[in-house]
């Protein structure tokens, strides 16, 4: 098991290195010139210079890189050319509200996903069955900006109950919120309903029935517990998706996260911040999934035997 | 030719022809969607035949006209007609999100199929960039690609190979060891047969079905991505718009010009819920084919 852990801890560091050395020489290659793009339109070749000195973007393109990656490892990502502040503290403001924005979308799609998906699962034919089937072929469809636009114009400009967008306080989370969980929701109630099915086949389901439990109780108690596990899976490989889906939502929403940030950032050339934001986001994805290995490790011993 | 005799019995379930057309395995959610799907394909292929207006004329003198006789689904910033720019806007659509899915299916094939047969030190490779792939998110990718390539048809289309491509492998990986576990290869090993001719004509047979709702799948998923590219701004450069592309032009018209929201989003909405609809119901009826096979 040590040695499992060491390996892909190892390999998970490795990646967000060659990860981070990607983005960095692909920005440095081929996108404009930040000096440029900063200085004003007729400045002299002098002041263009200038800018290029403070940016650091006049030396050599390895040394750069050296001074950029020794300063990530000690948590200095840089200073952003746009904001003229840390990229670490931009990102410090704006992670917290994409993760609490995935977190509620997340939890929000998940709370709907047992209680449907089992109900689907037992009741194919009812009311909650055809819910599940149209939510997972609808939501699937749609994407996140048009379901965002939509209730942007229902709940927020015609009904006017809801901010329709920026962040003042935790009902600016709750269309964005909405939107994404919608979005990430299909494939999670595709997953637990056919697993679901596949439980409340077993023999110890029947058991439970012949001993008189109600059907309620024996899905929701019973069957659930087992039901969960492929929806772990599923919510593990789906970190991207929601990830993406939430950028997408900051943006349509103006909700001030990390998504609407590397937009910006992009679009003014801004190097560091670009950066900053994709090594961070990187590395959470694949701190995510070497969770959820290691966990799958510890639960199935038969995943780190063949691992090793 | 005992060897062969023995295998055949497990290859009949899934390599044979099981009667696509037969009327009774084919249920209603895939005739709907083939339907709706045909439909939408044929009023983009004919755009150019049934468009009443040029998608790129401008006419100040009728901007942002609610849906009326003259302009059915009324007119855009510059007061072009929209419906004709939707059905011009779909074969952006329809040309990256169809190119992009058979370019995914293809090389996910070709990945998954590595995977299984190809030689043992690729194993963990492969299963590593299939994993980074899954996790990355799409939208960054995006944003990463495009900042540094002014976006076009081309790029959009890698971009839907690049993010579609890890899901099929991983499916064919699957059934691909899964597959190879059986007696037929096994069979076909000891007469030997090379894992080139034993993946291509043994076990590929096993992945068409499952191939066949990936692409319809894929498809309703680059017909999304491609529209949230285009409405982010990294799509195909006007005037030629997609539906994204549309939709993007008419956000800051949200609150006062409902249709240059709704209208396009239905096109893209339409067209990718009958993709899921043709996947589901291929998916069902390759269930019940199976189901069938294992009664026998």
């Amino acid at each position: 098991m040590k040695r499992y852990v060491i390996r892909r801890t190892a390999q998970a560091v490795i990646i967000v290195l060659a990860i981070a050395i990607t983005v960095f020489v692909v920005l440095r290659l081929s996108a404009g010139d930040p000096a440029r793009i900063r200085a004003p339109v007729f400045a002299s070749a002098e002041v263009v210079e200038q800018y290029r000195r403070d940016f650091g973007t006049d030396r050599p393109i390895v040394e750069q890189l050296g001074t950029f990656l020794l300063g990530a490892v000690q948590g200095d990502l840089g200073t952003s050319f746009r904001f003229h502040q840390p990229v670490t503290e931009l990102i410090r403001t704006a992670l917290p509200r994409t993760l609490a924005l995935a977190g509620c979308a997340l939890a929000l799609s998940l709370s709907v996903t047992i209680i449907l998906g089992s109900l689907a699962a037992l009741r194919p034919r009812s009311i909650w069955g055809a819910l599940a089937t149209i939510l997972a072929t609808v939501g699937q469809s749609a994407p996140v900006f048009w379901t965002g636009a939509l209730m942007v114009i229902l709940f927020a400009v015609n009904l006017g109950w809801l901010p329709p967008g920026g962040f003042t306080g935790v009902s600016s989370l709750v269309l964005p919120a909405v939107a994404v969980a919608l979005s990430i929701m299909p494939t999670q109630l595709r997953v637990l309903r056919s697993s679901m099915r596949g439980v409340l086949r077993e023999e110890y389901i029947r058991t439970a029935q012949a001993f008189g439990l109600s059907d309620r109780r024996i899905t929701f108690v019973y069957a659930l517990k087992n039901a969960l596990l492929p929806l772990l899976t599923v919510i593990g490989v789906d970190v991207g998706y929601l990830l993406g889906g939430v950028i997408v939502a900051e943006v349509v929403f103006a909700f001030p996260g990390v998504g609407e940030l590397a937009l910006v950032a992009l679009n003014a050339r801004d190097y560091p911040l670009v950066q900053g934001i994709t090594i961070v986001t990187a590395s959470i994805f694949v701190i995510v999934n070497l969770v959820i290995d290691l966990a799958y490790a510890l639960i199935d011993p038969r995943i780190r035997m063949e691992q090793s | 030719m005992t060897v062969t005799a023995l295998a055949s019995p497990e290859r009949g379930g899934t390599g044979g022809r099981p009667g696509l057309f037969r009327r009774n395995e084919i249920g209603p959610a895939l005739v709907a969607g083939a339907v709706i799907f045909c439909l939408i394909l044929v009023a983009v292929l004919a755009a150019p035949l049934i468009a009443p207006a040029d998608p790129n004329l401008p006419d100040l003198m009728a901007v942002r006209k609610p849906p009326s006789a003259a302009n059915w689904f009324g007119t855009d910033a510059v007061g072009r007609d929209l419906l004709s720019r939707i059905l011009w806007g779909g074969q952006v659509s329809f040309l990256v999100a169809g190119v992009g899915m058979v370019g995914s299916i293809c090389l996910g094939t070709l990945m998954g199929m590595l995977r299984g047969f190809g030689p043992g030190w690729l194993h963990p490779i492969v299963d590593r960039i299939i994993d980074i792939q899954l996790a990355f998110p799409y939208v960054l990718l995006g944003i990463a690609i495009t900042s540094v390539v002014r976006p076009s048809v081309p790029v959009l289309i890698l971009l839907m190979v690049l993010a579609g491509w890890a899901a099929v492998a991983r499916v064919v990986r699957a059934i691909a060891l899964q597959e190879r576990a059986k007696d037929y290869v096994k069979a076909a090993e000891i007469i030997g047969a090379s894992r080139l001719r034993i993946a291509a004509f043994h076990v590929f047979p096993s992945v068409w079905p499952s191939l066949m709702v990936l692409a319809a799948m894929q498809m309703a998923a680059m017909i999304v991505f491609e529209a949230t590219l285009s409405f982010l701004g990294m799509g195909v450069q006007p005037p030629t718009a997609s539906w994204g592309g549309i939709m993007l032009d008419g956000k800051n018209y949200i609150t006062t010009s409902w249709w240059l929201t709704l209208l396009p989003g239905i096109a893209i909405m339409m067209t990718s819920l009958s993709l899921v609809l043709i996947g589901d119901g291929l998916e069902a009826r390759a269930e019940r084919l199976r189901s069938r096979e294992a009664d026998k």
